[in-house]
């Protein structure tokens, strides 16, 4: 499964989404569910998943879904 | 006997605009004008982090117009039932949706109105509670009185900037601006929160010096590895909204002390303005777990089963708080705004705890059926009531959020109860646990025995 699917799965289960959320596009604060709660349960469920560690920088600049493909990227995750 | 220092300043993160001195003066003294010409009533400000929704703030308390903060994200619904029961003379900030009875500018088109007592200054929503919420009365001299204790015992002089990590329709989020306003220090707005970069580099940029937290924010500040050696200027941390966990208070305590700052643990309710009490930074280490001597100003006394009060140490009952800030009452409808101060600067706060031999309060539990979410106190019962659609439920607390039990409920009805209360409370989803239950144990008297139901969490 590519990284975006299976990080969609992430997002739709972390932040609790109804079916008709637009996941690609969603940005930080776009949606009530996507707050700074939401945000570190995001964070964590991201990890978990991955089996990445987040640097202090990386979890402030996870600003949209995009930015966090290209994080997971970075980290040299498979497709 | 202004809650605005003249030398206060408002700085606009998104924009670097400060706004101060006579300029700040004439812009509230503007919309003071408007506010004054709306028809008899409260006002409903929908207040949002930035500068215009300040301003309202402070023009409707300049033109002495009663003025309820409330969540600009509020329900629609929960907008407009409140709205129909207080009849406000205006609901301020963008409307959702039209609300029946009121222009599209959201003034009231009948002029015929109750108008509030004059004491009345700022009205909070009680944090979460839904069956039927009502609204804590603040007076004028409350709100003064503790801004300038916070400001006391946090020593905020006008070099102080103070950035808006809480929504100012909290009463937490208010007493920090009024606290800083009141010094003629500086409030920097910035809405998107401790998580976010904007946030961080308007720490940097605009020096901020201190930090206000409750327990899930330093939850989040412990996962993000803050470091106060990366912000020389931010050398004050206040924590209140709830009980920390004191290794996370020993915790932030000494990285504070390592660079030469402090750490402030803080206890209050909305009902006091919100603040009660303060632990020195320099004694926290000491007294770790406490909530802090009274402010000044203010004090405590224990109330035991027999109803007679004792500041003995060590003997636990219901926390009474004594002082200034204590609210003029509630109010559950629009006649209730023009009654005037009801308890006589007396608190009973529905906490359970003791004071030490030195006067240093330790909250050990709660009297009524009460849970925090993220810092804002809900009702258990009406968190039940919330979802009885989906089925019988039991709620109980569980630290920063609160288990559901849901009877003969699945996966399916048990999220979407957790959706129902999410969305009518404005709270974050994952506050609500909501489980599947097969009944509830009982009380012989055939009550939810909610203690073995906690134990079960």
């Amino acid at each position: 499964m590519s990284i975006e699917n299976r990080l969609r799965t992430v997002f739709v289960e972390a932040l609790q989404l109804d079916d008709d959320v637009d996941v690609e596009n969603l940005k930080y604060r776009d949606i009530d569910a996507w707050d700074s709660v939401g945000h570190m349960a995001l964070v964590a469920a991201i990890e978990d998943e991955f089996d990445v560690q987040f640097e202090t920088e990386q979890v402030i600049d996870m600003s949209s879904f995009k930015v966090a493909v290209d994080m997971l990227r970075g980290f040299g995750v498979g497709e | 006997m202004s809650l605005v220092h003249p030398d206060a300043r408002l700085r606009d993160a998104a924009t670097g605009e400060l706004v101060g001195g006579a300029d700040l003066a004439a812009r509230v003294a503007a919309e003071a004008v408007l506010l004054r010409d709306l028809p008899p009533g409260v006002l409903f400000l929908r207040v949002g982090v930035d500068v215009p929704s300040v301003l309202r703030y402070l023009g409707a308390l300049e033109a002495g117009r009663a003025v309820a903060l409330l969540d600009p994200g509020q329900d629609h619904a929960v907008l407009a039932e409140l709205v129909g029961r207080f009849r406000p003379a205006a609901v301020l900030g963008a409307l959702s949706e039209p609300l029946g009875g009121y222009s599209a500018e959201g003034v009231r088109l009948s002029p015929e109105g109750v108008a509030p007592h004059p004491d009345l200054a700022v009205l909070l929503p009680t944090s979460g509670s839904t069956g039927n919420p009502k609204f804590v009365k603040l007076s004028r001299q409350a709100l003064h009185a503790n801004a300038v204790a916070i400001a006391d015992v946090l020593g905020i002089g006008p070099d102080e900037v103070a950035p808006t990590s809480l929504p100012l329709h909290y009463s937490y989020g208010m007493s920090v601006l009024n606290s800083h306003l009141v010094r003629g220090a500086t409030v920097l707005l910035e809405g998107s929160g401790v998580v976010a970069r904007p946030f961080w580099d308007a720490v940097e940029r605009y020096g901020a010096t201190s930090l206000a937290g409750v327990p899930y924010h330093y939850e989040m500040l412990r996962r993000l590895r803050f470091d106060p050696a990366k912000y020389p200027s931010l050398r004050t941390l206040t924590q209140a909204g709830g009980k920390l966990r004191t290794e996370l208070v020993a915790e932030f305590d000494e990285k504070m002390r390592a660079v030469g700052g402090r750490m402030f643990v803080m206890y209050g309710q909305t009902e006091a303005a919100p603040r009660m009490a303060t632990v020195p930074a320099e004694r926290l280490a000491e007294k770790l777990g406490s909530a802090g001597p009274a402010l000044p100003g203010g004090s405590f006394a224990i109330r035991v089963d027999s109803g007679a009060e004792t500041t003995d140490p060590d003997v636990v009952g219901e926390v009474v708080y004594r002082g200034p800030n204590v609210m003029m009452g509630y109010a559950s409808a629009e006649e209730e705004l023009v009654e005037g101060d009801s308890l006589g600067g007396v608190l009973a706060t529905g906490d359970l705890g003791y004071l030490d031999a030195d006067g240093y309060l330790f909250i050990t539990g709660r009297l009524k059926r009460i849970g925090k979410v993220f810092g804002n106190r809900v009702n258990l019962d009406d968190l039940e009531q919330l979802v009885k659609h989906l089925g019988p439920a039991a709620a109980v607390p569980a630290g920063d959020k609160v288990v559901v039990f849901l009877d003969g409920g699945d996966r399916e009805t048990c999220k979407a109860a957790a959706k129902a209360l999410a969305e009518s409370l404005h709270l974050h989803v994952t506050g609500f646990d909501v489980r599947p239950a097969d009944g509830f144990p009982l009380l012989p008297s055939g009550k939810i025995d909610y203690r073995s139901l906690e134990e079960r969490v």
